[in-house]
């Protein structure tokens, strides 16, 4: 079981790590009683918005010889924005520097950037998972989420 | 060749050791100067070091080759040289030495010959005469044959000279000879006592040499005839001479040897045979002749003298027989002389000769003793030795030749080693010479080798630093979201700070401060990002259609508030034949002019600013060539990239319609100083560092510019100028769009009897108003001041009324100028009669105005009243003149397009009036307004009130029509408009610390207004901000997607979202006729289910943002309609924005979504709906 205080710890630990920015806070703000699981929606949608562009990420990198990079640079582009829309700052730094890598054509910046998204990605899941237990802990156990 | 060799080796040696000494020294500098690059350069020195090797060893290679080369042409010359001749001269001095030899061996034989035939001659006379005399029976008988023997042998020893002596030796004893002494060349007959020999007659016979007791007697005798010349002497036995005995001839045969004289020094050769009896059976006698080889010696040395050479002839036991030397040829022993051996010679040559050959042959001579031996070392010196065998009976001979080589090879030898030494030295120095030349050659390949590894290093160092300035571009490009995200939210906390009307004025003004501060950074930034935009090459400048004129003119609008608040008239100055539209990139074309004007304005305390354009004729590019020409400080560089550039542009310019449009800028500030004129383009360069303190500013402003016009194809500089201020020009090369290019403003107003009264305070832009007026066939007059206007306006009009009085001159005198005018005022048939007054001119400061705008309201059914306002004009002034009916009412500046809409504004009404004088005046005022904010949105302005500050926006008030709108303008209306360009173009057009304040200004008003409006809609009609709006949401990313649509959903905004830019047109075009429709009716809209607002992604699949804008816009095309769209994009450059606006985009947020900014950019583009509400 977890408090109430807890899990406001283990948010701002979030935001202290840097895994979180402000779009997040943002994002709590939208959700309301018209829509109570906004933060879970939108973060499930970027779950899988990022899988699917990961999968086909590895799919373009693994291609070794040539890798359409313009084509790798429109994924990264959009896992960046839809990182950055729900606030993963993280993962949207490594877009960052997976997007130079891309424009230099460098292929190995590109496998780094690529591990480096997925372990970002692959924490940040952890955390939101972790996040979102504690909130539906809470909220069952008759509480609500602080805001 | 070794010595040679080494030195050679050792030089390359010296030489590599030095090279690879300069090398190591030279990495040592390297390294104090590059330590990040050490690694690299250590490949590099290895690579080097590899290289010298291999350089080193081509060259060894080269030089052994040379030197083995030129060596082996030595040898083979030398040898060919050498060989020949020494052989064809060795069978050439063989031939003489034969000769040589042959010649006294001939000699030798001859007088063999010769003795033997004086022998055989003397036996045989010897033989007939014995045999003749028969018996001996007595003495006398022996006495006579004795007597005829003698004369017999006298007549044969007389007929030989050679001879040295005959001797006959009876066998009695009885000895007859005949002797030549050589010496004293004397002849002796010497013979024996009779008596003896009868005595002992057989006994000689048996021991000759025993028989002492004989006496032996000499006579001398006459050479010639033989006769006695001396006495006879006694001499002792074979003294002289040595007599032949018969012993000698033991068995009958002739014998030969050499013996010895006493007399003579020479050998002698002496032959022996013995005469027989009648019988045949006994010897009666023996002859013996011998004959001196003195004359062989003699020939010898006549042969060889000339030769330097020796030669002897020995017996075959060695003794000497005859030399070419006058050395002795016997040893003078107390005994008898001997023969010597050779070996024993005096003479040094042929003893060494004999002892050489004796050596060498020990006794083992060749069967035929010849020998022929080319280089025996006798001595010091070579010799040729040859020997020759002569086989006589009895008496073998050996001839030796000793020859020094000397002289018959001497030549030829001492040719031979000069060739040889001249060859060698050659070769030397050929070789010596090579090795210079491949050194020198090698050198200049490894220099060139150095310099190439040095140019290598140096691109790779080039290349390293272009990567850093990428990722420099590209961490700015990074950065600038990075930076601005943090800028914008100080700023926009800022000013929620600022609307909080709890803080103490202090601290207001401290926020104030900061706020500025911070908008000052934030342009600060964007101008860096601007210059290594530049500076990187990837600014792209667009090509789009836009107004040049009414960009302009929105520019001069903007900065008129500033130059106002500074007292500096600033006025827009453009011919009239500039083309209306022209190709080309807006936004940086305003950036230009931006920069320029406000560098102007901070520089400018009193006076004007004028912005002047004319256009070029394409065609003739003489001007500008000059222009590039005058540009000499700029460098040659430059000079010639611009000619290519301008060789260019006149090739496009024959396919496109390039126009080259001038401008100046014109100032009365403190001006430049002429040496700096130059140097002010360069980056963070400052004309006065000093005014850096006064007027802020990096200097980055006018470096932008120039890289601008540059990229336009343009040039600027400074030109001098007359007066104070500096007076900027620049031209650019623009695209006019080929239907275009003849829509100039084609005005007319000369038929139109117009009278324009110009009553501006200030000087320039009257004087150039009144100027373009009269140019263009309108009647102008000037006044500067409310005393001149109402002195004018009263000499106008009632000297029209009393123009039948005709008493106009003498009541109303008038400056010589204006009474021209008003006789040819007076001349034009029903004028109209315009008055453009400054509100400045009235007295604002007491209640004066109110009478001075009752005066003028005398003329208002007279004249047509055009006010000019100013910003701050106060409201009550305004309300006013509208209550007075002067509707026509102007923002200041005035400018040309101003002036043209005045004019045809007033021409219209005119006709209006004409045609419809029923008209109600209220009805034409509004048809009048309504036609005036269609044609030029300067005066156009929201009819609401405070509400709607900050949500008015250029293009709605444009496209839509408004009905209600009413024109009263209110303080504010210059900022909304300086604020509606700020939002589009989101603060790239000028950064500058004035325009900084006025953004402030207006985003402090937007701000506050902003949060008010929200606030106040919310406290009092409890409706959301964006309540019943209708979006169209084109986002591709769900997460974004459903994060904006809540956001929006909040708003109140009704949004629909689609996917991507393809679905986003089909959505909108799903209601075309819809679209069509409204716009002829304003009201209907809001019942039509379209969409009043796009937020469009800019990178979406299928069709981006960019192009489904594009599209919209396109099929917006013929239709006023105009839906505002908002690109949503990630990039933050301002080229983005450039894009996004160039589409037809109307504004531009970025990811992630910021809630406040995207309600703030919405509410202002859909004005009309909370104008509706």
């Amino acid at each position: 079981m977890y408090s109430v205080a807890q899990l406001v710890e283990y948010t701002s630990s979030l935001f202290q790590q840097g895994f979180l920015d402000d779009q997040f806070n943002q994002l709590q703000l939208l959700q309301d009683e018209s829509n109570p699981n906004f933060v879970v929606e939108v973060v499930t949608l970027f779950f899988e918005d990022a899988e699917k562009l990961l999968n086909q990420l590895e799919k373009e990198i693994g291609q070794e010889n040539n890798i359409d990079f313009k084509r790798v640079d429109a994924l990264v582009h959009q896992l960046k924005g839809s990182s950055s829309s729900i606030g993963a700052q993280r993962v949207q730094r490594v877009c960052i520097a997976f997007k130079n890598y891309c424009e230099e054509k460098n292929v190995e910046g590109c496998f780094k950037s690529l591990q480096d998204i997925k372990q970002e990605y692959t924490l940040v899941k952890t955390k939101f998972e972790t996040l979102f237990k504690m909130e539906q802990q809470i909220f069952a156990a008759g509480g609500s989420a602080p805001r | 060749m070794a010595t040679k060799c080494m030195h050679v080796f050792d030089r390359l040696l010296l030489w590599f050791a030095t090279c690879w000494k300069k090398n190591s020294t030279l990495t040592g500098r390297r390294k104090f100067h590059k330590d990040v690059e050490k690694e690299d350069f250590q490949y590099s020195t290895t690579q080097c070091l590899s290289s010298y090797y291999s350089v080193f060893v081509v060259r060894l290679a080269i030089m052994v080759m040379l030197a083995i080369l030129i060596g082996l042409l030595t040898i083979l010359t030398w040898h060919f040289t050498k060989i020949y001749t020494t052989k064809s001269l060795n069978s050439l001095a063989y031939d003489l030495r034969y000769e040589l030899l042959q010649r006294p061996i001939l000699r030798m034989w001859n007088i063999l010959n010769s003795t033997a035939e004086i022998t055989t001659a003397q036996v045989k006379l010897s033989e007939y005469v014995i045999r003749s005399h028969g018996n001996l029976a007595t003495q006398a008988e022996q006495v006579e044959m004795y007597e005829s023997m003698r004369a017999v042998t006298w007549a044969l020893f007389a007929s030989r000279k050679a001879l040295n002596s005959i001797t006959v030796k009876y066998r009695n004893g009885f000895v007859q000879a005949f002797h030549r002494d050589l010496k004293d060349n004397n002849i002796f007959y010497i013979y024996t006592d009779l008596s003896y020999h009868e005595t002992n007659s057989f006994a000689a016979h048996e021991d000759t040499h025993s028989n002492k007791s004989a006496i032996w007697y000499r006579e001398q005798l006459d050479p010639v005839n033989g006769e006695k010349i001396g006495k006879a002497m006694k001499i002792a036995p074979e003294d002289s001479i040595s007599i032949a005995g018969l012993s000698q001839v033991p068995d009958g045969v002739a014998s030969w040897h050499v013996s010895v004289g006493k007399f003579t020094d020479s050998p002698l050769l002496s032959a022996a045979l013995p005469v027989w009896d009648s019988s045949n059976k006994s010897i009666v006698a023996v002859v013996g002749v011998t004959t001196a080889l003195y004359s062989v010696g003699q020939l010898m040395k006549e042969l060889v003298d000339k030769h330097s050479g020796h030669m002897y002839l020995t017996s075959q036991e060695g003794y000497l027989l005859a030399t070419s030397t006058n050395d002795p040829l016997l040893t003078n022993s107390t005994k008898k002389p001997k023969l010597k051996m050779a070996v024993d010679c005096d003479n040094e040559v042929i003893r060494e000769g004999a002892m050489w050959l004796k050596k060498t042959y020990e006794n083992n001579f060749p069967p035929s003793h010849e020998v022929h031996e080319e280089n025996a070392r006798l001595g010091h010196q070579q010799y040729y030795i040859d020997s020759f065998f002569l086989i006589l009976k009895k008496l073998p001979l050996v001839g030796v030749i000793i020859i020094p080589r000397k002289h018959i090879m001497g030549q030829a030898d001492e040719r031979a080693f000069k060739t040889l030494v001249i060859l060698i030295s050659a070769s030397l120095c050929i070789i010596v010479i090579g090795c210079v030349c491949i050194l020198i050659l090698t050198n200049g390949v490894s220099k060139e080798m150095n310099l190439r590894a040095e140019l290598i290093s140096h691109l790779e160092a080039r290349r390293k630093a272009e990567a850093s300035s990428n990722y420099k571009s590209q961490f700015l490009a990074n950065m600038s979201h990075e930076l601005r995200t943090p800028m914008a939210a100080v700023i926009g906390l800022l000013d929620i700070l600022l609307s909080d009307d709890r803080l103490t004025n202090e601290q207001c003004a401290t926020v104030t401060q900061i706020r500025k501060c911070s908008t000052a950074l934030l342009h600060l930034l964007n101008n860096i990002l601007d210059i290594s935009k530049v500076e990187s090459g990837k600014l792209v400048l667009e090509e789009a259609e836009f107004d040049f004129g009414r960009e302009l003119e929105g520019l001069v609008d903007m900065f008129s508030v500033q130059c106002i608040n500074h007292n500096v008239e600033i006025i827009l100055d453009l011919s009239d034949d500039m083309p209306k539209l022209v190709r080309g990139d807006s936004a940086r074309v305003v950036q230009i002019f931006a920069n320029l004007i406000n560098n102007s304005i901070k520089f400018t305390l009193s006076g004007h600013i004028i912005l002047r354009g004319w256009c070029e004729n394409p065609n003739s590019y003489g001007d500008s060539e000059n222009f590039t020409l005058e540009q000499k400080p700029f460098g040659c560089s430059r000079k010639t990239k611009m000619k290519q550039h301008e060789n260019h542009s006149k090739k496009a310019s024959n396919i496109d319609n390039k126009m080259i449009l001038w401008f100046e800028v014109d100032d009365t500030g403190c001006g430049i100083d002429p040496s700096k004129w130059d140097s002010v383009f360069e980056s963070f360069e400052q004309a006065d560092l000093s005014t850096t303190r006064l007027h802020g500013g990096t200097g980055l402003g006018l470096c932008i510019v120039r890289s601008l016009v540059n990229k336009m194809g343009g040039e600027i500089k400074i030109v001098k100028k007359e007066g104070p201020g500096t007076l900027m020009r620049l031209y650019m090369q623009l695209t006019a769009p080929v239907d275009a290019t003849e829509q100039h403003c084609q005005v007319d107003f000369a038929n139109n009897n117009l009278m324009v009264l110009l009553a501006l305070h200030g000087n320039m832009s009257r004087l150039i108003t009144s100027k373009w007026l009269q140019k263009n066939g309108v009647l102008t007059m000037e006044a500067s001041e409310w005393n001149g206007l109402t002195q004018i306006l009263k000499e106008l009009f009632e000297a029209k009324t009393s123009t039948h009085n005709n008493d106009f001159d003498t009541h109303f005198p008038a400056p010589e100028g204006l009474n021209s005018k008003f006789i040819s005022i007076q001349e034009l048939p029903n004028p109209t009669f315009v008055i453009v007054v400054d509100i400045d001119l009235l007295d604002l400061s007491t209640d004066i105005w109110k009478e001075q705008l009752n005066f003028l309201h005398k003329y208002y059914a007279r004249a047509k009243f055009v006010w000019l306002q100013n910003h701050d004009s106060s409201n009550t002034v305004k309300t006013e003149l509208r209550k007075k009916g002067h509707i026509l009412t102007v923002n200041k500046p005035l400018y040309k397009a101003k002036m043209i809409h005045i004019l045809e504004d007033v021409i219209k009404e005119r006709n209006v009036e004409v045609q419809k004088k029923n008209m109600k005046e209220d009805d034409l005022h509004e048809s009048l307004e309504i036609e005036y904010t269609h044609h030029c949105d300067v005066a156009s302005s929201d009819g609401s009130d405070i509400s709607e500050i900050g949500s008015s926006n250029l293009v709605t008030a444009n496209g839509e029509k408004q009905r209600e709108e009413v024109v009263r303008i209110n303080p504010s209306s210059l900022y909304q408009k300086s604020n509606c360009l700020l939002g589009l173009s989101n603060g790239y057009m000028e950064h500058k610390e004035a325009f900084i304040s006025t953004r402030a200004k207006g985003e402090d008003s937007k701000g506050g207004e902003t949060s008010r409006v929200s606030g106040s809609s919310k406290a009092m009609n409890g409706k959301k901000s964006l309540e019943g709006l209708r979006i169209l949401l084109a986002e591709d990313t769900a997460v974004i997607q459903r994060v904006a649509t809540i956001m929006l959903e909040k708003m109140g905004a009704t949004v629909v979202a689609v996917g991507d830019g393809q679905q986003a047109v089909d959505a909108l075009n799903g209601m075309p006729g819809v679209e069509r429709n409204t716009i002829t009716s304003q009201t209907e809209i809001l019942s039509f289910p379209s969409y009043d607002l796009i937020l469009m992604d800019c990178q979406m699949p299928k069709m981006d943002g960019y192009e489904a804008t594009k599209e919209i816009r396109k099929s917006e095309i013929g239709t006023s309609f105009h839906i505002p769209i908002v690109a949503l994009t990630a990039h933050a450059m301002s080229c983005d924005e450039a894009k996004c606006l160039e589409v037809g985009m109307d504004a531009y947020l970025t990811k992630p979504i910021d809630f406040k900014l995207m309600e703030s950019t919405i509410l202002s583009l859909t004005k009309r709906e909370t104008l509706t509400s």
